[in-house]
């Protein structure tokens, strides 16, 4: 298959989300330099400082104050962007469950990469995984090309449900590799995403109105349960909204989960982001080895799409998890427990096991990954392969 | 699918390019993929990318370690590349003043000497990487056209026509 030059652009993660950033147009950016996101937060500077973005850059401090900023802006009714990595969205902690009980529909992208002790710049999930329950949506990009839409999408999913939504890449395999993705038409993204238009602000032009009282138990037992509602209610949200974007762009990124040979396979190997693209060629090696599997890729993973791996993956199915972090206490990852908790009681003749790799940004060719995938069949199950 | 992984050293150019490269090769229709690899850089410490052409889309998100090129931007550099793997029917294309004897199929051109000719320096050292660009399209049988017009696209200036210069004598001039 050819590419479309007249169409395609080859370009880095880092380039493709702040392209798609200058598409959404936000008022206010507030963002802190960290490897390896430093490059989309200098790249909307450069745009603002040339005009072609008409937002108010605020150069912060630190990764708590971006956020900070970029949450009270979005209280006064403000289009928001923040970005960070590692560290930085670990400093940012306190405030992500600010702005999600506030259901502020702040956009952050998170360009995943270890966290310290030891010190580490390469890719792993433990960063956002581990920011499961702050209350945020959190989409994965696999490719530039998922990046670039998922921007829009992620602004378009957090202000309907008002819960701010995170996207997810992995550093330096996608944030500085440059791979072909095809640019959204300004005007297809402003049709699908106009201006923000709030129901409510904390603005003086619209009265005022707090919250800054300490809430009483009820109240505040009502807000968190509503979160926590909408929350599980907003799968409906980005899968409409994807299924809309898809359908202005033509692209075909936008759904749950990623199916790959999943149809007649015994073994079915879940894992996130870039490495589940590589995945699907490990799939196939198995295949040439006489056993037949196939790649289901984790896209969105808050809220998780328990009902889209239930009708995923048929009775009989072996599933195997291939975590990029590590869920400390459970002898695996975070997938796994999820796919466990989403899979109970719905399968009775599935089995699922999973192993944590790639961590620290070792390297996870496809060739690797097959042979994982064989070492926790017969580790797991003795399975004859 | 071609892969390649060019071998260089900190502040040589070498993701300028990997990109270039692949810029070119995507002019030409086909799929194309950089992918850097980033260590805590110091200038002349030891670095490397991988780039991968294809005409199908392309899944790998790794490093290459099966390379079937192997780039080097001097031949010293050889101990290195050999540590992160080849494929076993791999060539080489170095930049080296003299011809290089070695068991595998190689490819060498002149990039010091050209550099010079067309003040491609920077501090006194003279930059090869844009003469490795030359080189590669040769190599990799990518137009010859493409590639000026994608130095012309990324120096508009006057440091285009020196870049396309040397570029074009090392596709000329590079030889098996």
């Amino acid at each position: 298959m050819g590419i479309n030059t007249n169409r395609t652009k080859l370009d880095t993660g880092n380039n493709a989300c702040a392209e798609a950033v200058k598409l959404a147009a936000p008022d206010i950016i507030a963002a802190y330099p960290i490897t390896p996101q430093t490059s989309v937060s200098e790249k909307l500077a450069s745009y603002v400082d040339e005009g072609v973005l008409h937002a108010r850059y605020i150069p912060v401090e630190s990764e708590h104050s971006a956020i900070s900023a970029v949450a009270a802006a979005s209280a006064a009714g403000a289009r928001t962007f923040t970005a960070t990595s590692s560290q930085g969205i670990l400093y940012m902690n306190e405030i992500l469950h600010y702005t999600a009980g506030g259901r502020l529909p702040v956009v952050l992208v998170n360009v995943n990469r270890a966290i310290n002790a030891p010190w580490c710049l390469y890719v792993d999930h433990q960063d956002s995984a581990s920011q499961r329950d702050t209350g945020w949506l959190q989409l994965y990009a696999g490719d530039n090309q998922e990046i670039h839409d998922y921007v829009l999408l992620a602004y378009r999913t957090a202000e309907e449900a008002m819960i701010p939504t995170m996207v997810c890449y992995d550093g330096f395999l996608l944030s500085h590799s440059m791979l072909p993705y095809e640019p959204i038409e300004e005007e297809i993204a402003r049709k699908y995403l106009p201006d923000r238009d709030p129901d409510w602000c904390l603005h003086p032009a619209y009265g005022r109105k707090t919250f800054a009282q300490v809430t009483p138990a009820f109240e505040y037992s009502e807000f968190r349960k509503r979160l926590a509602q909408e929350s599980a209610l907003a799968l409906d949200v980005i899968k409409d909204r994807g299924a809309e974007l898809d359908a202005l762009t033509g692209h075909n990124v936008c759904s749950h989960v990623k199916p790959y040979r999943n149809e007649d396979a015994d073994y079915l190997i879940v894992s996130m982001g870039s490495m589940g693209v590589e995945a699907e060629m490990s799939a196939d090696i198995l295949r040439n080895q006489g056993i037949k599997a196939g790649s289901l890729r984790v896209r969105t993973f808050r809220p998780f799409p328990a009902e889209t791996f239930v009708e995923l993956i048929p009775e009989g199915t072996s599933v195997i998890v291939l975590d990029r972090n590590y869920a400390y206490g459970t002898g695996g990852g975070i997938i796994l427990q999820e796919l466990k908790e989403a899979l109970y009681g719905r399968k009775v003749s599935v089995r699922i096991a999973g192993t944590s790799i790639g961590v620290g940004g070792m390297e996870l060719p496809a060739q690797h990954m097959a042979d994982t995938v064989k070492d926790v069949i017969l580790s797991a199950w003795n399975d004859k392969i | 699918m071609i892969e390649l992984r060019i071998h260089g050293r900190g502040g040589q150019g070498v993701v300028t390019l990997a990109e270039m490269l692949a810029q070119i090769a995507l002019a030409a229709g086909k799929n194309a993929q950089t992918m850097p690899f980033f260590g805590v850089e110091r200038r002349g410490a030891n670095v490397k990318t991988s780039v991968r052409l294809s005409d199908e889309p392309i899944k790998n998100r790794s490093q290459s370690t099966t390379p079937d090129v192997l780039v080097l931007m001097h031949a010293n550099l050889f101990d290195a590349a050999m540590a992160d793997g080849e494929h076993a029917d791999a060539y080489f294309v170095i930049s080296s003043t003299e011809p290089v004897q070695m068991q595998q199929k190689c490819w060498y051109f002149d990039g010091i000497s050209i550099a010079l000719e067309n003040d491609l320096v920077v501090d006194g050292e003279p930059y090869v990487n844009i003469p490795m660009l030359g080189a590669l399209c040769k190599v990799l049988d990518l137009p010859k056209e493409l590639m000026i017009e994608q130095i012309s696209k990324k120096w508009s200036d006057k440091r285009g026509l020196p870049n396309v210069r040397a570029a074009t004598k090392a596709y000329e001039t590079v030889t098996a």
